[in-house]
Order: structure tokens, then sequence, then C-alpha cells
């Protein structure tokens, strides 16, 4: 990640193995946001796509005074992502779900064995269904803070607004997700209950 | 503090950000407050959820798809080339060439009379390797030709070794066939001659035969004769 700066001068030299590591360092964040923002992995890999697409054409406007890759990389792909949203927003209240969340793949951890691999998958569908209930602001800052592990400063650049907005923001989308989880979990406990049954 | 200043403090007051005093008046609030300690417990749940949920792997042909869409076709880059160039691969044409590259050179460094672990300033001058590979020519050249004489020499030794046996044995026969058989025609008795051997050239018959092929082969006009055949 240091590196980056270099990467993206080598880069503009016209060295396509630099982008190539570019890309191979921040993919995966990205379409990790993409995926946690739409909730569909086929969605996730178009947005990947786009957004890496724009950096590549847009990689000359990239300022390492006015922060880091990762934190220009964020707010492009941010700002894509709301462009997105609002540009699909009618397109969504009418929309199936053809993505199933669970044929993604979590990195797999060392000792786990098919009943933490169940239990994983329903945290996974529980945190991703709660997420979309969020409003697009509380749910980005949210991503941010919680599943990319973005510190408030980096927050507030990748938003564009003051970070007293990004904590006021985070806390809300906590509060609100707290409920709608909460909601979800009641729901299911008696389902669960009843089936088991 | 009312139950709304704690919603407002819930983000930091789990992070551990407020001030002591702050702190104090938080956890104060929370131990008379049931509602609030119950959203403190669902808030906290909600961010163990998130900071617990592992990373998705996107799809292994992702990076392949965008560099495709960024900068086309990858090119490889020259280290990637030699690389590619030294790879073991069957292909028979260059490793024929290479072998027969070998195999040449160690041919015309033969004939130069050229030894590669010991190299001297005068072995890289071509006059050196024309007259060594002359002299190298000669030499086996007068190798073949001591090699075809002696050859010729075995040859002759063996033609007559093989004459003379042949006479001794047209000689014994003749004698054979002039003495009367003692034997009786019937047989009958076990105790019979073993058949005679045939007789073999002496010692001084071969050296003779030997003196007299070397006589004929190296004599001025021996050689000329044989020169002409």
């Amino acid at each position: 990640m240091d590196d980056d700066p270099k990467l993206v001068m080598r880069c503009l030299a016209g060295e396509n193995s630099a982008w190539e590591v570019l890309l191979k360092a921040h993919t995966r964040k990205i379409f990790n946001l993409c995926y946690r923002f739409t909730g569909r992995p086929t969605e996730a890999e178009d947005l990947t796509q786009e957004i890496f697409i724009k950096i590549f054409q847009t990689l000359q406007s990239f300022d390492e005074a006015q922060g880091t890759f990762a934190t220009w990389l964020n707010r492009v792909a941010r700002n894509h992502l709301v462009d997105h949203y609002r540009r699909t927003r009618r397109d969504r209240v009418t929309s199936s779900l053809d993505d199933e969340p669970g044929t993604m793949q979590e990195t797999p951890s060392p000792a786990a064995g098919p009943g933490a691999e169940v239990e994983s998958r329903e945290r996974r569908e529980l945190l991703q269904q709660g997420l979309e209930k969020l409003s697009p602001d509380l749910r980005e800052a949210v991503i941010l803070r919680d599943l990319s592990d973005l510190d408030y400063d980096e927050i507030a650049q990748v938003l564009g607004v003051p970070q007293g907005t990004v904590k006021s923001r985070i806390n809300r989308g906590r509060l609100e997700l707290a409920r709608v989880l909460k909601r979800m979990e009641v729901m299911k406990g008696p389902a669960k209950a009843g089936g088991a049954t | 503090m009312t139950h709304l200043e704690l919603e407002n403090l819930a983000s930091e007051y789990l992070e551990g950000r407020l001030d002591v005093v702050a702190r104090v008046e938080v956890e104060a609030h929370l131990k008379e407050c049931g509602p609030c300690r119950e959203l403190i417990g669902d808030v906290r749940h909600a961010m163990e959820l998130c900071q617990s949920a592992e990373e998705l792997e996107p799809a292994p042909w992702l990076i392949s798809k965008i560099l495709l869409a960024t900068i086309g076709e990858k090119k490889p880059s020259f280290g990637e080339r030699v690389a590619a160039f030294f790879r073991p691969q069957p292909r028979m044409r260059l490793a024929y060439g290479i072998a027969m590259t070998v195999f040449s050179i160690s041919i015309i460094s033969n004939a130069a009379g050229l030894n590669l672990r010991h190299l001297t300033f005068e072995d890289l001058k071509p006059s050196t390797w024309i007259r060594r590979a002359d002299s190298t020519g000669h030499m086996m050249l007068a190798r073949a030709e001591k090699f075809y004489y002696d050859l010729r020499v075995v040859y002759e030794i063996e033609s007559r070794l093989r004459q003379f046996r042949q006479g001794a044995g047209q000689g014994n026969g003749r004698e054979q066939r002039e003495t009367p058989k003692t034997d009786s025609p019937g047989g009958g008795t076990t105790d019979r001659k073993p058949p005679e051997m045939p007789v073999l050239a002496t010692v001084q018959d071969v050296i003779d035969a030997s003196a007299d092929i070397n006589g004929n082969l190296f004599s001025p006009a021996g050689a000329r004769r044989s020169s002409l055949r």
C-alpha cells in the first residue's frame, strides 16, 4: 500500500505490470464494498469492473497530497455506487432476487467445519439483509467503518463530509442496523421454533 | 443524561472514545435504565456481527476481465518473454539445432586441436586453427593408411595359414588313400584309434610367411603393386 503512489507513476508511464499489481492489491476490497452495498454478487462484479475502468481512465487525476490511493479509490467507488443506486432505484423496486447471497464464497477459516460454515452463512445473510434495510447514507457509513475498517478521517475524505457528520451517520446507522437485526431475529425466532417442532 | 443523549453517544461509548466524565455519566444511566442497556447490547451485537464478517472472494476471472477491459490483451514483458523462451517445452527442432551446434563446435575444436578448458591467445588465431587442422588431418590420414596396411598384413597371414592348413590336409589325405586300412570292415572292437588331428603350420612356417608378406608389401615393388591395385 505504501508503494501505491509509485505504482501509479509507473502506470502513468505506460507500465502495464504496475497496473496489474495495483489491481490485484485492491480488487478484493472494492468488490466487498460493492457487494455489501448491493447484496448481489454479479452486480458487485460489474460495478467493480466499472470502478476500475474509471480509475484507469482518471489515474492522472490522483493527487498524493490529497490522500492515499486507497482513500481516492474508495471515494471513486463510493461515488460510483451512489450514482448506480440512483440510476437503478426504479428498477430495484420491481427487481427479483436473482442472485442468491449464499452463492458467494467467503475466505475459509482453517478450522471451519460444516456447522461453522452454515452459521457463518446465516450471519452473512442476516447482516446483508439488515444493511439493505438502511438508507444509502447510513449504509455506506457503516460499511466503510465496520466492514472496510476505515477510520473517521478517511471516511470523511471518501464521503466528502465533515467528521462530525461521519460520526453522526455511523452512530445512526449502527442504531438502525441494531433495531433491524433485532426485528429480523425476533421474526426468525418463532419460525425456527416452529420448524423444530 | 436523557435516553436521546445516550443514543447519540452509543457508538463513541462502545468504541471507547468518550472522555472519563461522559463515560461515567453513560454508565450511571445504563445502571438505572433497562431499555438503554438493551439498546447498547443490540448495537454492540450489530457491530460485532459486522466486524466478524469475513471478506468475500471475488470470482477468479474478475481481475483478468478488468485487465482486458483496461489495458487490453496483456503483452508479455521482456523478462516474461525470456522466461518463456527458456521454459522447458518439447521443441524438437530447437533441441536438434543445439545438439548439432555443440557437435559441430566440438568437431571443429578437436580438429583445430583446441583445449577449451585451457585456451591461450595463440588458440584464438585462425592461422593456428588451419595449421592444426592440417596437421590433424594428415595425422588421421596416416593413421587410416597404417590401419589399412595392418589389415592387409593380417589378411595375408590368415590366407597363407589357410593355404598351409589346406596343403597339409591334402598331403595327409593322399597318404591315407595310399595306405590300406587295417581295421576290420565289420568293426566289432571298441579300441579304435581316435581320428587324427589336422596338421597345423609350425611356428617357423608362420615366421617365414610373415617375412615374405612384409617383404612383398613394404618393398618398393610390393608397394607399387599394392598402389596399382
